[in-house]
């Protein structure tokens, strides 16, 4: 569990004695940031109309992007799209950092992912109160339940509703621990088994590898498809 | 193989207890709780500011540009088949009125040459006519005079050959009327 301890980088910072020190987390959220950044840059530095391969790229995930919001949340959900390509990129490329040997992952620590999920929550919620009113809560009662069933069926879809932020960081969190965990026990059987039997967890451990970079576009895909049809709720109100 | 196990063994409980000495998830010590925020926040806002208001306007200026390039393209190539089309068409079109043009001029000029050639044709024919008539009447002229000249060589034969066999001489007019009386009669033998 190494891999996941957080620890200080440089001086203290206490702001109203709460501690906000630079940590090896805060460093690898500005590493990912900065690549996200640089890789834009050069995605855009030269407008060709034949793009190159940076350029390229780019504009694959921009369109990538706008596709999955224009499928799932239709036109309303454009005002919002640079948010949700935001969320996209910085989950992604959170992931692949702590793919590389001796990084840390960001979006393997509960905080980060539930900060991210409770923010998409409470502004999902805010969007739909200031577009529908009191009309909002409607999606709490799904048209088409017989009135027998009604109250039951209510009162799960408020818990599902407020489980909303929990699952959502959860499964982000969780999948990155559990992978990131896996690799780490799979590589300490290797050493531990020595040059004889160290061979079996040794490819074990290199397909995993490949599945934790599957896990870890397929996370961040998740994140941001979920939180797409989290505003379709809200932008579109039927249920 | 057994002392390896053994050894097998005795590493993985060494390693548990690594495990052990780590024991707890760092996720769930509250300690950098508020850092983590603090930054993921900051970060964030940074990271979203400068995509929102500065490279996704980028990438989008430049993609709708692409389309916007392509589309004129295609127009502009569309609009250069139809030109192409229409030129074309002209084109056939000269080319057949050209057509139409040379058989029209081939008719005319044959109808020319007709007529020419038939109106040359006549007036050689007539002229042909005027020489045949003319050579004619030079002919039956001819044949008069020579009748004369046959007759009065006749006349001088006659009256030689008579002066010969008797000796004598005849009376020229009766001779004359001899001559004339037997060529008249077998005139059309010869005529």
């Amino acid at each position: 569990m190494q891999q996941f301890s957080v620890h200080k980088i440089g001086p203290e910072i206490k702001i109203a004695g709460v501690d906000l020190s630079f940590t090896n987390a805060s460093l690898f959220m500005v590493i990912s940031a900065s690549i996200i950044l640089l890789f834009l840059f050069l995605g855009t530095r030269e407008k060709k109309i034949i793009p190159d391969k940076v350029q390229l790229i780019a504009e694959m995930f921009y369109t990538f992007v706008a596709k999955m919001i224009s499928d799932t949340a239709g036109s309303k959900a454009k005002p919002y799209f640079p948010f949700i390509f935001s969320l996209f990129m910085f989950v992604l490329f959170c992931n692949m950092v702590g793919m590389l040997p001796y990084s840390f992952t960001v979006t393997s620590h509960i905080i980060v992912t539930l900060i991210m999920a409770l923010f998409i929550f409470v502004a999902v919620t805010i969007i739909g109160f200031t577009k529908h009113g009191f009309k909002y809560l409607s999606i709490f009662v799904p048209s088409g339940v017989p009135a027998v069933l009604l109250p039951l069926i209510t009162v799960i879809e408020i818990i599902s509703y407020l489980s909303r932020p929990v699952s959502l960081s959860v499964r982000l969190f969780a999948n990155m621990m559990a992978g990131h965990t896996m690799l780490k026990v799979f590589g300490g059987f290797v050493i531990s088994l020595g040059l004889l039997g160290g061979w079996l967890p040794l490819s074990f451990s290199v397909a995993l590898t490949g599945l934790e970079i599957l896990v870890a576009f397929l996370q961040a895909y998740v994140f941001a498809i979920l939180t797409c049809i989290y505003l379709n709720d809200a932008l579109n109100l039927h249920h | 193989m057994k002392s390896y196990f053994s050894l097998v063994i005795a590493t993985l409980a060494i390693n548990t207890d690594l495990f052990a000495a780590e024991a707890g998830m760092p996720q769930l010590n509250p300690k950098y709780w508020a850092s983590q925020a603090f930054w993921l926040i900051l970060i964030f806002t940074i990271l979203y500011i400068s995509i929102a208001k500065f490279y996704l306007p980028k990438i989008k200026n430049n993609l709708d540009d692409r389309e916007n390039k392509i589309k004129d393209d295609v127009d502009d190539a569309n609009k250069f088949k139809d030109l192409s089309e229409s030129k074309f068409k002209e084109y056939e079109k000269i080319l057949a009125d050209a057509k139409k043009e040379v058989i029209k001029i081939q008719i005319e000029s044959r109808t020319i040459l007709d007529k020419n050639i038939q109106s040359k044709k006549e007036a050689m024919e007539k002229e042909i006519e005027n020489e045949i008539s003319k050579a004619q009447k030079e002919i039956d002229e001819l044949k008069r005079s020579s009748l004369n000249d046959i007759q009065s060589i006749s006349e001088n034969i006659t009256s030689s050959i008579i002066e010969n066999i008797s000796g004598d001489k005849l009376n020229e007019s009766s001779i004359k009327a001899t001559v004339e009386d037997v060529s008249k009669k077998n005139i059309d033998k010869y005529l």
